[in-house]
């Protein structure tokens, strides 16, 4: 990007100037000059996307040419994707009533620190330890880890079994991460991709990450995992990738 | 011409007024075809009659075609005014020679078909009218063919609007203030349906015609309304969507309101009259009509004002009990304690603060309506501090001002976004754009962190001093940095204990750190959208925000989803507080009003409308009776909960008010704006003799005393520094804190 010196109104390119002229009449007199930058690259971004998207509209149409029914499916997709807009109103109403119907629950005395279930916090550590002893396995280059049970999705503080090194059986929790993977955490959960049976003779790559472990490896809080991984699966087992949906029911985003 | 002379016609015989209508037809006939197409309504304009079935009023409605005629017209008029003493009209019209009522050949009843009422009016011939003949006998066909082609003809949109504007500006004084509310929502909602019908060019020209005829202090409704020129992008705009499809309402007085509605029924273009029914809610009071001066204060929200209704539900705006306490107390700071916390009020009755009152205040809630978290013995202790603090409290008053400590945030590169502080005033928190969260210590004693697990089982926990003992003294530092947010932080907000704090993001999450650890406990997801404000409630456990999506909730600490959705504004809740005895929620939105929510059933129990831009700031005085709300327009109201009215303006910042803060024992207001200046404003002075009697709070007028000047008790100038957040210590210091920023 040029240097954030304005141009002078006769010597900024006609862009600039009707974005400029844009602004003043959104009522918009105080920015930095670099918003017209900004602004005007939005707007070649937005209009280039809005016709590409056309362009393949009108190619699946087995059309010859970009039409306007074309640019219009293309701006309302978009617009469904990009920019939501909240919910209407009476949605909202409808919703609040809802939720208002309920009576406020009753406060538990002396209940120590009040905060969701564990699943619902961000208190769970975030990073794995390796494991110190090597694993003697057979096959080189798999990374197998102990098995965790995921369990159910209470909240139960239950110590998870660490089962020996031989247990494949895996259980992906289906929604893996999701309570705990707010923007600020930085953890990959790579969810092994349904390959089952194809996957028993190759040994290599584990897709297996970062994960929760159980904490009681760690430190004395006791928190539930949430995730799990995976050892690539040995060929004594045919779906070495068994995942268990659980039902997790329980979640609003609203 | 035509439409208002069978209007007449019509009246006239329902009236069985045969000697008027004689009159009437052979004035008529007087005049010959001499139509113009110039606008009727100059000579209908305000010649109404205000009651009922006077027959000389059947000739006031004449429309006329000339210049000329409009005096003629004027003077029968005056001659029907001064002829009946029940006619409450019409002094606007100036005296003429009476009796000549110039028609262009309407009106024999005798002539037959339907008539057309969106003829157009260009085509003036004689053979046109008589076609127009009395519909008298299908008065509903021709409602709804007019509805149907004036739905199709929006080149007519103009001249009803442009009639309605001369009917009301040559209307009585009296009445012409209150039916100058019609023009705003009139004209977007005429503007939006031909936006709505596609007919852009109209849509144009009508908003160029008449957008600057609207009150000052809608040019940013129309700003935003001048860019919505297409169909389509109406649709995405949950604003104005919501504006269409909520009633605008309006307070009008009876007489102004017959007066009103016997024009547009009786002018036959019953366009204006669909959108009256359809898009206004006419919230008709007894009793004379309002001044400017008066509608102006209370005008300014984009729904229009508030229906009484909406402001008769009970409210408990009192305050809870303080619960007595084990602990003694010395009786010096026990008396202290009494005289101090007695709120300032006239009201002898008020004495919420402990032993001496023993009956229950009848406007404070039960204890229990809302479940509150029980007292822990830190908390007891904290109160104690408190009252203790409370004994050595400076009185302010006009003679006694606060001292003002302003904590000014350098290098923040305009980024601060938040600021909130301790009720001890120990700590000092900030929300910046980077989505980082600050916390500072304001006193010498340093920010530490609780150790880690493996130490905690070293230390002895029977020691006396086990609370300093947990802390890590290696993590001593005077600012803690949070980590977490993915968008600058909008809100910020201690609790009560100071275990924890809030923040809230333009992410859609609410965040709550743990200030013990110094890390990230929850993340509150549901908004969807930024949420511009939080606040924990005065007791702790609860708390609320609102956000860009319209709706406040309310959130307890130990759930994931909210107890609570407060729906109802038209636009995004800018700012969400408290009640003091937490039962109650307000909410400031930039729909320019503000509502009150009851927390126990999610009700909206008040709204106040007033504020001429989004509201940015609220503080509820000490005793829980009053309100007052800061907005972008500079000014402060203050609101008598109980009755719902307005009882105060402080006029004075020249810029949006960010903060609000009444003194601890209410006697003084302060406001901090981005014009730089902290205003103290006597609070007891604006509160005492109000006037809410019956018939205010019935008719909601409000007379609101030019008392600026006087309230204001000093104006605080920084260099160049916004106000952002005011806080009272205990003992009634003045801390206040903004960011520099150098232009």
């Amino acid at each position: 990007m040029e240097a954030a010196k304005m141009a002078s109104p006769k010597s900024a390119p006609k862009d600039a100037q009707v974005m400029a002229q844009i602004l003043k009449d959104m009522g918009i007199t105080e920015y930095e000059p670099r918003v017209i930058n900004q602004m005007l690259e939005f707007a070649y971004r937005y209009v280039t996307t809005i016709l590409e998207d056309a362009k393949i509209y009108s190619s699946h149409a087995k059309k010859s040419s970009v039409d306007a029914d074309d640019v219009r499916l293309a701006i309302q997709c978009r617009t469904d994707q990009s920019f939501t807009s909240p919910p209407p109103r009476d949605f909202l109403l409808d919703i609040a009533r809802q939720k208002n119907q309920t009576p406020l629950p009753l406060i538990k005395p002396y209940s120590g620190p009040r905060l969701p279930p564990d699943r619902y916090c961000l208190t769970a550590p975030n990073y794995r330890l390796k494991a110190l002893q090597k694993k003697v396995s057979s096959t080189a280059g798999r990374i197998t880890v102990p098995r965790l049970s995921v369990g159910a999705v209470s909240s139960r503080p239950s110590t998870p079994t660490l089962g020996t090194p031989s247990a494949q059986a895996v259980s992906v929790s289906a929604k893996v991460g999701a309570p705990v993977s707010l923007a600020g955490q930085r953890f990959t959960v790579q969810i092994p991709s349904s390959q089952p049976a194809g996957k028993s003779a190759a040994p290599t790559t584990p897709t297996v990450q970062n994960v929760l472990i159980n904490p009681s490896l760690i430190g004395p809080k006791n928190i539930l995992i949430t995730t799990n991984m995976v050892s690539q699966g040995t060929a004594s087992d045919p779906n070495p990738l068994k995942r268990k949906h659980e039902d997790e029911d329980d979640y609003d985003t609203l | 011409d035509r439409q208002t002379l069978v209007a007449v016609l019509q009246f006239l015989r329902r009236s069985n007024l045969r000697e008027s209508e004689e009159i009437l037809r052979r004035e008529a006939r007087l005049l010959g075809d001499d139509l113009g197409a110039a606008a009727l309504s100059p000579a209908s304009a305000g010649l109404l009659v205000g009651s009922g079935s006077d027959a000389d009023s059947g000739e006031a409605l004449l429309g006329r075609g000339t210049g000329a005629a409009a005096v003629t017209i004027g003077g029968s008029v005056a001659t029907v005014a001064t002829s009946s003493p029940g006619v409450a009209a019409v002094a606007a019209v100036p005296p003429g020679k009476g009796g000549a009522c110039g028609y262009c050949g309407v009106g024999t009843p005798g002539r037959g078909g339907a008539r057309v009422p969106g003829f157009p009016r260009g085509a003036g011939t004689r053979g046109s009218v008589s076609g127009a003949v009395v519909v008298e006998d299908q008065p509903d066909v021709s409602a709804v063919l007019s509805a149907y082609n004036q739905q199709g003809d929006p080149a007519l949109y103009e001249e009803y609007y442009s009639g309605l504007k001369h009917f009301i500006e040559c209307s009585l004084d009296c009445h012409r203030a209150e039916l100058s509310q019609l023009f705003y929502p009139l004209f977007v909602h005429m503007y939006l349906e031909l936006v709505y019908n596609q007919h852009e060019s109209e849509a144009k020209s009508f908003f160029e015609r008449f957008h600057g005829d609207q009150e000052c202090y809608y040019q940013d409704d129309l700003r935003v309304l001048s860019s919505l020129t297409k169909k389509e992008h109406m649709k995405g705009n949950e604003t104005m969507l919501d504006f269409r499809t909520s009633k605008f309402v309006l307070r009008i007085s009876r007489d102004s309101y017959q007066l009103l509605k016997r024009h547009l029924q009786e002018k036959q273009n019953n366009q204006i009259w669909n959108i009256v029914q359809e898009h206004l809610y006419i919230d008709i009071f007894d009793g004379m009509p309002r001044s400017k001066q008066q509608i102006d204060a209370m005008v300014g929200s984009l729904a229009g004002e508030a229906k009484r209704e909406a402001n008769k539900a009970k409210v408990f705006f009192g305050l809870l009990k303080e619960p007595e306490f084990d602990v003694p107390l010395d009786d010096e700071d026990e008396e202290g304690e009494n005289e101090e916390g007695k709120p300032k009020k006239k009201k002898p009755k008020k004495d919420n603060v402990g032993s001496k009152s023993k009956k229950q205040d009848p406007n404070a809630p039960p204890q229990n309506r809302i479940p509150l978290p029980e007292l822990k013995d830190s908390d007891k202790l904290d109160k104690v501090m408190n009252m203790k603090e409370a004994a050595r409290r400076v009185r302010l008053g006009p003679e006694c001002l606060p001292s003002i400590c302003f904590y000014t945030f350098l290098n923040a590169y305009q980024g601060l976004t938040a600021v909130d502080i301790t009720d001890d005033s120990s700590m000092i928190v900030g929300g910046f754009a980077d989505s980082t969260v600050r916390v500072w210590s304001v006193t010498p004693k340093k920010l530490r962190s609780v150790k880690t697990a493996a130490d905690l089982s070293l230390i002895d926990k029977e020691s006396d001093d086990v609370l300093e003992r947990i802390m890590d003294e290696k993590t001593a530092s005077e600012l803690k940095i949070l980590y977490g947010h993915s968008g600058p932080v909008y809100g910020t907000s201690f609790s009560p204990d100071r275990n924890y704090l809030l923040s809230c993001s333009e992410d859609g999450t609410v965040r709550l750190w743990s200030l013990q650890t110094f890390t990230c406990l929850v993340g509150y997801k549901g908004h969807n959208y930024p949420v511009w404000d939080t606040q924990f409630s005065p007791y702790g456990y609860y708390f609320v925000s609102g956000g860009h999506d319209r709706v406040a909730r309310l959130w307890a600490t130990d759930h994931y989803q909210p107890l609570r959705i407060f729906a109802g504004h038209l636009a995004d809740v800018t700012c969400t507080r408290f009640h003091p005895n937490s039962n109650y929620i307000a909410t400031g939105s930039a729909d320019r009003t503000i509502r009150l929510w009851d927390v126990l059933n999610g009700n909206c129990v008040r709204i106040f409308t007033g504020h001429k831009g989004p509201i940015h700031s609220l503080a509820f005085s000490p005793n829980g009776r009053f309100l007052a709300t800061g907005a972008t327009d500079g000014r402060v109201l203050l609101w008598d909960i109980g009755h719902g009215l307005m009882v105060g303006e402080l006029k004075g910042h020249t810029d949006t008010v960010y903060a609000l803060r009444f003194s601890r024992d209410g006697e003084i207001l302060a406001s901090g704006s981005m014009d730089n200046t902290v205003r103290l404003w006597d609070a007891v002075k604006a509160f005492e003799d109000l006037e809410t009697d019956d018939f205010t709070t019935a008719t909601g007028h409000i007379n609101l005393p030019e008392n600026s000047q006087d309230l204001l008790l000093g104006t605080y100038m920084t260099k160049s520094t916004p106000v952002v957040h005011l806080h009272f210590t205990r003992r009634n210091l003045l801390l206040a804190a903004g960011a520099y920023s150098s232009q």
